[in-house]
């Protein structure tokens, strides 16, 4: 096991993979981070020696992951129902804010739109 | 020179922000002006808007709205909503 900000990974993981676990970082910024590091793209978390290991974690310490790029959405949201907008009202209401059909198909909104939005 | 983005959303920048002209009066010291009533809901905020009163038609009753500093860039329509919210039961 490998331990990486907090979280555990296998050592037979890809560290791309292992990467686009976290909240807010996709396939563009794990690429980046993988070319910064000067880590072949399909190595396994296992192979890595662990000075590469301590440099990720603090390069992913100072990156805006998980709880803060949710925190950030969150008060996008927040900020449009302060305002009293149409579309922070629709958050309220957890309907679609962009004007969609609200007869069938809302799941999505359903899920999504409100304001202390999880995912 | 290029125009803000803040102002544009999404606009593209040869256009500029919607600008509508509106019959803004800068307000003297010490008197009060009446609120602009206007049906221009399409009107991008100004950051010259911020403090002043405005009447936004919604199509049928003209809605008060206060600007603050945090609506420029977004329309007049946004905050003078044209929708009844369902009560079931309710006329």
């Amino acid at each position: 096991m490998v331990f990486l900000l907090g979280n555990n990974f296998h050592e037979l993981k890809l560290v791309k993979k292992a990467l686009e676990s976290f909240y807010a970082l996709g396939p563009q910024t794990s690429e980046r981070i993988l070319a910064k590091y000067s880590i072949h793209p399909r190595a396994k978390i296992g192979t890595l020696p662990p000075r590469t290991i301590t440099a990720l974690t603090a390069e992913l310490s100072s990156m805006k992951i998980e709880n803060e790029a949710k925190k950030v959405i969150q008060d996008n949201i927040k900020r449009l129902r302060d305002m009293g907008t149409y579309r922070g009202r629709r958050h309220a209401m957890g309907l679609p804010a962009r004007g969609q059909r609200t007869r069938n198909q809302t799941e999505t909104a359903k899920k999504l739109n409100k304001v202390e939005r999880r995912g | 020179m290029q125009a803000t983005r803040c102002l544009l959303k999404s606009r593209s920048v040869w256009k500029g922000p919607h600008i509508v002209p509106l019959p803004i009066v800068r307000p003297e010291p010490g008197k009060k002006i009446a609120p602009i009533r206007t049906q221009a809901r399409s009107a991008t905020i100004l950051p010259n808007f911020v403090g002043l009163k405005f009447q936004v038609h919604n199509g049928k009753v003209y809605h008060d709205v206060t600007i603050t500093e945090e609506m420029v860039g977004h329309k007049l329509g946004e905050f003078s909503i044209t929708r009844k919210p369902f009560m079931w039961g309710k006329k």
